[in-house]
């Protein structure tokens, strides 16, 4: 369990560690996000896993900061030699990722099982 | 408070190809429909009205230069980028009209596309023309007179005539020049950059935030960028990359994202944003799309009061 006052759960997958955190990841709320993040793809390198799925389903929405904290964790993953990947946008998240264009940065799936399947 | 930006563009000065012309007005002739226009004005108003900004105009190439009117006594001018040429021009005229013959140019910093306009400044070869330049670089005379040596340009700097001033401001301090209070900066640019707030006599507050990295490794030193931007009336700010370019393959040339300003706008209270300092490989098109996507991203992330996200171009003029 890590990311602060966000819900947060944590999922062991085979191979992957599916996290999911609730709420809104805004200038209140993001480092506990980005910290949350850097501890579970810690905890996936130690446990041997290769792949952590973010699972957005239950962010409402994800300011600059929070998707800057989806890249660091990203590098800490790749350091490690594990993957990130993100499921399960909602309209606005997968509005944000958009403009953003963190879609074009991080693979997104429709589904955990799709996430998984890779 | 007035602010009229002579250049908007980033890095590099560009310029419509004809093609790009012929797509506007193709644009424009499918928009109408095959309508009549009986004189000027009502094609005028077409084109205002119901033509979007990217095919009935367009943003511009110059590179920085923005003008805050706010000091019946004296010129103030953000940047020499290539857009300063053309403001040399028109503020002769007013000179002309009696305006007296004094120039303060605040430098952001000292790169290529932010002082170019400089050896086209007219004003600067007029006798009796008081220019002082304030900047938080103490090297900002060593770089005008530099790009005017005879390897890069024609006409040396000792050649001008007008009476120069080089006046390093501290980041921290705030200044009483002229009409308005100023304060500044230093933003994260290779060789720094700096910001600047200005205070107009009527209260009003600009802000001018350009060619400044909000570095992903240092987020809680938004902090102090967030109380510069405080409350102001307008913050115009670089907005030069996608927040994923800004983290990536671009992370490290030292410009911004359209989300990132937009937060640190919301967290500041801001009530107006203009984006700026254009990518130069983008199309109008490219731009009137991120103008709408960052008004989008501002709904959806609004916490309160809404910040008001313009997009600026070459001739736009903001009443503060």
């Amino acid at each position: 369990m890590a990311g602060g006052d966000l819900g947060w759960t944590v999922d062991s997958r085979g191979t992957a560690r599916v996290v999911a955190a609730l709420g809104r990841i805004d200038e209140r709320t993001s480092a506990a996000f980005g910290e949350g993040l850097a501890a579970e793809v810690a905890a996936a390198a130690d446990d041997g896993k290769t792949l952590v799925v973010i699972d957005l389903a239950g962010i409402e929405y994800m300011s600059s900061r929070g998707l800057r904290g989806l890249t660091l964790a990203q590098r800490r993953a790749t350091e490690r030699n594990v993957t990130v990947v993100l499921a399960r946008p909602g309209e606005t998240m997968r509005e944000i990722l958009a403009i953003s264009r963190y879609d074009m940065v991080f693979k997104v799936h429709e589904t955990i099982e799709a996430a998984l399947a890779g | 408070m007035l602010i009229r930006f002579w250049g908007t563009r980033g890095s590099l000065p560009v310029s419509a190809k004809a093609a790009a012309i012929r797509d506007k007005v193709v644009g424009a002739l499918l928009a109408a429909e095959g309508r009549r226009f009986a004189d000027a004005a009502e094609a005028e108003a077409f084109v205002d009205d119901e033509l979007p900004f990217s095919t009935a105009q367009t943003y511009g190439g110059a590179t920085s230069c923005v003008e805050i009117e706010a000091d019946p006594d004296a010129f103030i001018i953000c940047d020499m980028g290539s857009g300063l040429r053309e403001f040399g021009l028109e503020s002769m005229r007013h000179c002309a009209a009696g305006h007296p013959r004094v120039y303060h140019f605040f430098l952001s910093h000292l790169h290529w596309d932010h002082i170019m306009g400089f050896p086209f400044f007219v004003p600067a070869f007029v006798p009796g023309t008081k220019i002082v330049i304030h900047t938080g670089h103490a090297d900002a005379e060593q770089a005008l007179r530099r790009q005017q040596e005879e390897i890069s340009f024609p006409v040396p700097f000792d050649y001008l005539r007008a009476d120069f001033e080089f006046r390093t401001l501290e980041a921290g301090t705030t200044y009483r020049i002229g009409a308005v209070e100023v304060s500044l900066i230093e933003q994260h640019h290779s060789h720094s950059s700096y910001g600047f707030r200005f205070v107009g006599p009527d209260g009003k507050t600009a802000v001018y935030s350009t060619d400044s990295e909000h570095k992903i490794d240092d987020m809680e030193g938004e902090a102090d960028v967030v109380a510069f931007f405080a409350d102001a009336d307008l913050v115009v700010c670089d907005t030069m990359y996608s927040l994923a370019d800004s983290v990536s393959m671009k992370e490290d040339w030292g410009h911004s994202s359209n989300i990132v300003v937009i937060d640190l706008c919301h967290e500041a209270a801001a009530k107006r944003l203009a984006l700026f300092h254009h990518e130069p490989t983008y199309s109008d098109a490219d731009i009137a799309r991120m103008h709408s996507e960052s008004i989008r991203y501002e709904e959806l992330t609004r916490g309160s009061a809404p910040l008001e996200v313009l997009c600026a171009y070459d001739g736009l003029e903001i009443e503060v």
